[in-house]
């Protein structure tokens, strides 16, 4: 059976449900961000098998624009870490319930 | 050949990710992250992308896995405070649940129907052909997402300063 589209779904649909569950079931926050981007490599496969199928470009470019949200997403998210860390003395997202109480 | 390397890729990727989800260590699972980008690379190799692998290996597994690790090691310090008094096996039951649903409904309809076969002659996306469509067509875009690079540098930095406004 040749590769095609279709095998490409099914890798990005399962890479995304495996950051889907980090996000969901991990409570040390690192690993919560690592799941996001995760989560994001996986609509950047996305991208990049429409870009094949239709053999246009324009997938490349929004993967492009992935790459530098993902940077920002990552150093914006990390130096919020750094300051509940300095706070709280935590980075267990189940401590983080100050809003809740 | 190209099948081989897909399932090559592909499952070392998919493996990689699972266990940067399932490690212990936020070190250990930063290092298998930089294992599985490594691996989407090279599906985007096959996807006749090399520019994309290229920065996939630069930017990700490069630039914002250092990011990572440098914060991990900055905060845990050499004592992990490893995931104490955790969640019990009915609340991740729980939490788990919704993914499983969501994994039904994604994987099925991306497996839905035969399989759409690729053009036999790809458009190689190489430096020079996205930047192209990238200065020209997607100009304000690439414009736009370098004040949003810009705003991050600036706010990681307003975050990062300490109380006496020292950087």
């Amino acid at each position: 059976m040749t590769v095609g589209l279709t095998h490409y779904l099914v890798l990005a649909a399962a890479m995304f449900l495996v950051g889907m569950a980090g996000v969901l079931i991990r409570r040390n926050s690192l690993i919560v961000f690592m799941s996001i981007e995760i989560m994001l490599s996986a609509a950047n496969l996305v991208f990049a098998a429409y870009s094949r199928l239709h053999g246009d470009l324009a997938g490349h470019v929004f993967v492009l624009m992935v790459f530098a949200v993902a940077a920002a997403e990552a150093a914006i998210g990390l130096a919020i870490l750094v300051e509940i860390h300095r706070l709280r003395r935590s980075v267990n997202v189940d401590d983080l319930n100050t809003l809740m109480e | 050949m190209e099948t081989f390397l897909f399932y090559l890729f592909g499952a070392l990727m998919l493996g990689a990710a699972v266990m940067t989800v399932a490690s212990r260590s936020a070190v250990a699972a930063a290092v298998w992250l930089v294992f599985s980008f490594v691996c989407a690379a090279g599906v985007f190799a096959l996807l006749a992308a090399p520019f994309l692998a290229i920065l996939q290996i630069l930017i990700y597994a490069g630039a914002i896995m250092v990011l990572f690790l440098f914060v991990i090691m900055m905060l845990q310090g050499p004592v992990l405070p490893a995931e104490v008094a955790g969640r019990t096996v009915g609340r991740k039951a729980l939490l788990a649940l919704p993914a499983a649903a969501i994994a039904v409904i994604l994987i099925s309809w991306a497996a839905r129907g035969r399989e759409t076969p690729f053009g036999a002659t790809p458009v190689t996306g190489t430096a020079a052909a996205v930047a192209e469509l990238l200065l020209n067509r997607y100009l304000l875009a690439f414009e736009l997402i370098s004040i949003v690079l810009l705003v991050a540098i600036v706010g990681a930095m307003s975050l990062g300063r300490n109380e006496e406004g020292q950087p």
